[in-house]
């Protein structure tokens, strides 16, 4: 049989529990004079227990703070059950930061004779707390501050690219026009190396103008907004491809497009990346007479991912990494034509749209260009 | 047949000399008009209580222009009952979106972009040309070369 009254705990046992915990323990009565307080609060306030007996907080701390953990202790009465609020007291280095618990002692009428407060220091978590809402402020300050240069250097971007494929192209026209005029009205007063020099005067001035509509849509791929739409990337494909086809009826080049090859994104500039991917596919085949172009999901260490493919002249591998850069050309503009921008256009494409380009290729042996679009193969 | 003549507002002289060597290329019978800006352009259509000049059968009209630029000569083309009909073809040096959508919005007829190569630029006028004053049937009281009542 075990005694009831080995299962009761004494005073002492319990004042011991008080004493023994890292939280501000302490009882006031109903005129908020102090009762009894334990340990962790002589030491927080620098007081002896006996000493504190009968005084209110008016004697221990500043009016307002007084004032403050008065009301509190009025509030837990007169609600009658358990109040959680935050509380603030000077410490040694600083105010001083509680989550208090408060509820009113009752005797045995239900009238409340003390209220009791059990005090929780989270000066270091409010700190923090406050250090992380300074940090996300000054975060937040920085990315309007960044969002508004970047909005300011895309207006000055816009209209840059405004004035040029206004202004630029004007003296091109002029340029070629009277070069032609020349050719036609004044044949008889130049020899034949005379009308080869303009021929060559009209035909840079259309590669400068071609140059300058490379450029244009290179600054669009950057400024245009983006769009997040689901896109069929076989039908893209094969729509390219019948267009290269159409223009250039000489050509025979067997060219298969995988089915269900989809993404999500700006329908407009992923055409624009297979019309540069699949046109320089057409164009580097243009020597051979088994000329071969594959579009299909191809499988990589990271996953499937999308594959452009020919068997035409391909790079050399060492200049890969100027492949994507605006103005880089891997071969003579006698073999090949090219402003050189197309993959560049095509790099930033699919980098807007959080993606990945990459190029492998052997010389002669043909290229493959590997593209990943963010949500690409998600439907 | 729209026998009127053609009023060219442009601003640069060279495709003004341009755009007359192609029409005359084209065999084209059409007098050209050529106003420098837009400004220009508004007095000849729409005189200020004077009278108006010649109605075009085709006018052919820059963006880029000084004092007023062509997108508003085809605003106020469009908005007095006078030109409101008129054909009205953009033909400019850019292929800006911005232009283009604009353009149409505000009435254009067509929207060319002028060729650097003189030949095609001869094509895209042939066409124009035969288009706009041989094949096109304009609104009966704009009909080209009377007078404006």
């Amino acid at each position: 049989m075990t005694d009831v009254r080995s299962t009761l705990v004494g005073q002492e046992q319990l004042m011991a529990l008080l004493d023994n915990t890292s939280a501000v323990i302490y009882m006031r009565d109903t005129e908020g004079r102090y009762m009894v307080v334990n340990r962790e609060y002589e030491r927080l306030f620098g007081v002896q227990r006996e000493n504190i007996v009968g005084l209110t907080d008016h004697d221990l701390f500043p009016k307002d703070v007084a004032d403050a953990f008065r009301a509190n202790d009025l509030m837990a009465i007169s609600l009658g059950s358990p109040v959680r609020m935050e509380e603030i007291a000077p410490g040694d280095d600083g105010v001083r930061t509680y989550i208090t618990v408060k509820f009113p002692l009752m005797d045995a009428n239900g009238h409340p004779y003390a209220i009791a407060g059990i005090s929780t220091e989270i000066t270091e978590r409010k700190r923090a707390e406050e250090e992380v809402r300074r940090l996300n402020e000054e975060l937040e300050l920085r990315v309007k501050q960044r969002t508004a240069e970047l909005e300011a250097s895309t207006k000055e971007l816009d209209a840059f690219a405004y004035s040029v494929s206004h202004d630029l192209r004007a003296p091109l026209r002029s340029l070629a026009g009277f070069s032609e005029v020349l050719q036609e009205d004044y044949a008889d007063k130049l020899d034949a190396t005379g009308l080869r020099y303009l021929e060559r005067i009209e035909a840079n001035a259309t590669r400068m103008a071609q140059m300058i509509d490379d450029l244009l849509n290179l600054s669009r791929a950057t400024r245009v907004e983006l769009r997040r739409e689901h896109v069929d990337i076989s039908a893209t494909a094969r729509e390219v491809l019948a267009d290269l086809a159409d223009a250039h009826p000489d050509r025979t080049v067997d060219a298969v497009v995988d089915d269900g090859l989809t993404t999500t994104g700006d329908p407009d500039l992923i055409r624009l990346v297979f019309l540069n991917l699949l046109g320089n596919a057409w164009k580097f085949t243009a020597k051979r007479s088994d000329a071969r172009i594959r579009v299909g999901n191809v499988a990589h260490e990271d996953g499937p991912v999308l594959a452009v493919s020919d068997n035409g002249a391909g790079f050399d591998m060492r200049y890969a990494a100027k492949l994507f850069d605006p103005f880089q050309r891997l071969h003579a503009a006698t073999d090949f034509e090219g402003t050189g921008i197309g993959l560049a256009i095509v790099n930033r494409i699919v980098q807007r749209h959080g993606g990945v380009v990459w190029a492998a290729s052997e010389p002669g042996d043909g290229a493959t260009f590997y593209l990943r679009f963010e949500d690409l193969g998600e439907k | 047949m729209n026998g009127g003549p053609i009023l060219l507002v442009e601003d640069n002289p060279d495709d003004v000399l341009f755009t007359v060597r192609a029409f005359e290329k084209n065999k084209m019978q059409n007098e050209v008009v050529v106003a420098g800006d837009g400004e220009e352009a508004l007095s000849y259509l729409l005189p200020p209580g004077g009278e108006p000049g010649l109605v075009p059968s085709l006018v052919l009209l820059d963006v880029k222009l000084p004092k007023i630029d062509g997108l508003e000569v085809l605003r106020r083309i469009r908005s007095d009952p006078r030109t409101a009909a008129l054909p009205v073809v953009v033909l400019t040096t850019s292929s800006e979106e911005r232009d283009i959508v604009e353009s149409y919005r505000l009435g254009a007829n067509s929207f060319v972009r002028k060729p650097v190569v003189f030949n095609e630029f001869l094509d895209a006028t042939n066409v124009l040309g035969v288009y706009w004053l041989l094949v096109n049937e304009p609104a009966p009281s704009w009909r080209g070369g009377e007078a404006q009542a």
